[in-house]
């Protein structure tokens, strides 16, 4: 009896590590929805916030920062501060609209292909392989030059370009999990196989779901805004932070902070999803594949 | 061996299929009519119009289309481009040459400072795992346009001398060609070495908690052999596996890297062509950049897969 | 009586994470003589293996460890060495096999350099004249062909061509102790008796001193002189072989003893 008392001393020593990894977690993951708070105000609230019209032009151009202008003033003088809080508005929708439809289309072809296994899964499978065979960007950069930069067409082709990979995330833990014991028990008393996959596979997938969710976030946010920033993102003359990196490049010699401000607005918002993802991985005990 | 070298390309094959599905049916979905496209914006008679079409073969059905264009692809054709009136494989492929030496400096420099850093933070711990982590957070938030962007800036305003524009072909100037592709490769560079880092990381703690890392202190080896012979080596594997799949990124990176510091490679090309609406050259890159990502993978893996035989064959 | 080779002194060895410790060794104490083999029995858990360990002051990857009392090796305190000296003897003067052969071999390596780099290092010799040795030693274990074997890598060897590996290594450097934590353990039954009758002959070819480490009564017997019972991080009993065997005292050492099948058959088949 000692001797197993002993053995179990032992193994709590070794987790012992877990409450410090947890707390830090806790950290990360609260700093994490702080700063997706803000970005949420500004893509909902923007041109209530913003002191200026962000597309009223002035004389006043290329303006280092002034008390009026706290981050000066572009090439045809309009404000950046109001344009940057502004421009996080496409930016975000974009990015939040797209992932939401991917999320939702990799839990369905997910779930599907690896509940159903078999001749669904395989079909499923290698259509998916198929986008994913293509580097993300070079494609997002073909679909949009063919269809052109519409709002719609951008949601659409990031939404497509990352839904192998959440339908990746999901059917792993699928395959696995669908054998397990309580799973088993519940069919053999006769509960429905859609029952089933709600209720018992679903919930244990969500964890891995939602690190890859933070993760496709950040990575939405890069690729919307380099498309902006190749002049394939949303329409003039509503700004974007991508397209107004581009325009700030060019007069970077005259104007150098106007590019410091939309790098600073690119950097918080990927570091937001990415600070949550770490967080939820150490919270959710996720393992990195 | 060559069996499953076999079997790897005979499963790429449906993939490869389908990426040129997609690059063909991409143009073919264009707004407007392909042969309005093709003759340019100048207003056309309809005859002229119909002598287009025929010239390009839009007459036929849609499979016959694809299965001319497809052959035309194998053997080499790529298309003429709509603009410069010029194969567009004679403009894709020194182009490539040049994206691939990008890619290969920043992957060499991703290589040396992931594995750098990786290892570092899994030797020490303690604080210095946690500055390396918080580094590589930072580094994955900040996109590689914008890298770039911050280095013209620096460079061009504070440092003028260093010349971040000077592209020099490598047939010209060997050495003053690699110096040219330093910073751009940098700025491709940093956030992949995230990855590597991560993973080196990751190896090297699950290779440090192996018996044979005992045994070998055990031995009385000096710990720098230890390192050396028995961590690094082991933990090396899927380092260069992970390296190798981020060509995908290192690719698609290249597309802003060489518009931003004006590099003559494919990615710019690509700029230029959705730029002039040069569709046949768009396709063309994709189809290219796509088959070269797939078939490096492929590589990858058959390399993962004979080192792995010899790894864990228990 | 001659002077000990290794003596152990109050040793207590202490896991620390956190601020809570669990201390897994409850100050033991006891003498090898030069040449001597003794063996340690007890079952898993119960801190024979993290003994051994401490002699080596071998600790796994990650976790913090703490020893106390005295390991006192040729009358040299081996816990108040610095790191250097302690790795100037560890594999030179005290070697160990380990349980499990097929984890214990670097996969990468060949099995020829992994008897060389300890050679050159603690031999001094030079990368060719440490592989005729590390050839020589692939023979001495029973290893076939010894000179085209050296260049394969680990995983073309069975469990038990492994383990013999890993004594070869374990004694390419003539140590004055041999610490042999479960050696047999991972291993088939047949492989087992073969490897048990390996390590009797080199200890006696090459005077070492034998630390054997087991759960298993069976192991013992015809193999050391000594025998302590470990239970709980401390010694419960200590004697000759055939004594203890014929009337133990403890009754943990009863119970240990009531595991082994058939006493009789302990030499293993031929």
């Amino acid at each position: 009896m000692r001797g197993s008392m002993r053995g179990c001393r032992m193994t709590e020593a070794a987790s012992l590590q877990a409450p410090r990894r947890r707390t830090t977690a806790q950290v990360l993951v609260t700093i994490g929805l702080a700063m997706m708070a803000v970005l949420v105000v500004v893509a909902l609230f923007g041109p209530a916030i913003a002191p200026y019209n962000p597309t009223k032009t002035s004389p006043a151009s290329l303006d280092g920062p002034t008390m009026a202008h706290w981050l000066g003033t572009d090439s045809i003088g309009r404000d950046v501060l109001s344009r940057l809080i502004v421009g996080g508005r496409a930016t975000l929708l974009i990015t939040f609209v797209a992932v939401a439809i991917s999320l939702a289309a990799g839990l369905i072809l997910g779930l599907a292909s690896g509940y159903m296994g078999g001749a669904v899964d395989l079909a499923i499978m290698r259509v998916l392989d198929v986008v994913f065979a293509f580097p993300v960007f070079l494609l997002a950069i073909a679909v949009v030059a063919a269809l052109g930069p519409t709002l719609g067409n951008l949601i659409l082709t990031i939404a497509v370009v990352y839904t192998p990979t959440l339908a990746r995330v999901v059917r792993g833990p699928v395959l696995s999990v669908k054998r397990w014991d309580h799973v088993e028990a519940a069919r053999s008393v006769g509960i429905g196989e859609f029952t089933i996959a709600v209720r018992h596979v679903l919930p244990l997938v969500i964890s891995p779901v939602l690190v890859q969710t933070s993760l496709t976030l950040a990575n939405t946010i890069f690729t919307v805004t380099a498309l902006s920033f190749l002049g394939l993102g949303p329409p003039p003359p509503d700004p974007n932070w991508g397209s107004m990196l581009a325009e700030a490049r060019q007069f970077m010699e005259l104007a150098p902070l106007t590019v410091i401000g939309p790098s600073l607005a690119i950097v918080f918002a990927s570091l937001t999803f990415i600070v949550l993802a770490n967080g939820l991985r150490d919270l959710l005990d996720v393992t990195a594949r | 061996m060559i069996r499953m070298v076999a079997v790897r390309l005979l499963l790429t094959a449906p993939i490869l299929l389908g990426v040129s599905i997609v690059a063909f049916v991409l143009m073919r979905a264009l707004p407007g009519d392909f042969a309005q496209a093709s003759a340019g914006t100048s207003t056309i008679s309809a005859e002229a119009l119909d002598t287009i079409r025929r010239s390009l073969g839009l007459d036929l059905p849609m499979w016959q289309q694809y299965l001319g264009w497809l052959g035309a692809a194998l053997s080499g054709d790529l298309g003429v481009s709509f603009t410069l009136r010029t194969p567009v494989a004679s403009e894709i492929f020194p182009r490539l040459a040049v994206t691939a030496e990008l890619t290969l400096i920043a992957g060499l420099m991703a290589g040396l400072m992931g594995v750098t850093t990786g290892l570092l933070s899994a030797r020490l711990r303690g604080m210095t795992d946690w500055v390396v982590r918080g580094w590589n957070s930072l580094l994955l938030a900040v996109p590689n346009f914008v890298i770039a962007t911050l280095i013209v800036l620096l460079f061009g305003l504070y440092f003028p001398s260093v010349g971040i524009f000077n592209y020099v072909a490598f047939a010209r100037d060997p050495s003053g060609n690699i110096a040219s592709l330093l910073l751009p490769a940098l700025s491709l560079a940093l956030t992949v070495s995230v990855t590597v880092s991560e993973n080196t990381r990751a190896a090297v703690l699950e290779v440090s908690s192996q018996d044979y890392v005992m045994v070998a202190k055990s031995k009385g080896l000096r710990p720098r052999a230890i390192l050396r012979d028995y961590l690094v080596r082991n933990a090396l594997t899927p380092v260069v596996t992970v390296t190798g799949l981020q060509l995908a990124a290192l690719l698609g990176g290249s597309i802003l890297i060489e518009t931003i510091f004006t590099i003559p490679g494919m990615g710019q090309y690509l700029f230029d062509s959705i730029a002039s609406r040069d569709y046949p050259a768009i396709q063309a890159i994709v189809l290219v950049a796509s088959t070269i990502v797939l078939l490096m993978n492929v590589l990858v893996d058959i390399a993962y897969a004979r080192v792995d035989a010899r790894v864990s064959y228990d | 009586m001659v002077e000990p080779l290794l003596s152990v002194r109050n040793l207590t060895a202490t896991f620390e994470r956190h601020g809570a410790p669990a201390r897994v060794v409850n100050g033991i104490s006891f003498d090898i003589a030069p040449g001597e083999a003794v063996g340690f029995v007890g079952e898993s858990g119960c801190g024979k293996s993290v003994t051994a360990r401490a002699i080596l002051r071998l600790a796994p990857e990650g976790s913090s460890i703490a020893w106390g009392g005295h390991i006192l090796f040729r009358g040299q305190d081996l816990l108040r060495l610095d790191d250097a000296a302690m790795t100037d003897i560890r594999g030179r003067h005290i070697a160990m096999v380990f349980q499990d052969p097929m984890s214990s071999l670097n996969p990468v390596m060949s099995v020829g350099a992994q008897i060389d780099d300890m050679l050159i290092r603690h031999a001094g010799l030079s990368r060719r004249a440490a592989r005729r040795r590390a050839i020589e030693l692939l023979d001495l274990v029973g290893i076939r062909e010894p000179a085209s074997r050296a260049d394969d890598h680990p995983h073309q060897f069975s469990g038990g061509m492994r383990q013999r590996v890993l004594i070869a290594i374990a004694v390419s450097c003539q140590p004055a102790l041999l610490i042999a934590d479960e050696p047999t353990t991972a291993l088939d039954v047949t492989v087992q008796a073969q490897i048990l009758r390996l390590l009797m002959r080199l200890r006696r070819e090459l005077g070492m001193a034998l630390m054997l480490i087991t759960h298993d009564f069976g192991v013992i017997a015809g193999m050391v002189e000594r025998v302590h019972v470990m239970q709980h991080g401390a010694i419960v009993e200590t004697g000759a072989v055939d004594p203890l065997f014929a009337a133990p005292r403890h009754a943990y050492t009863r119970a240990l003893l009531a595991a082994v099948p058939r006493l009789d058959t302990t030499a293993g088949p031929a």
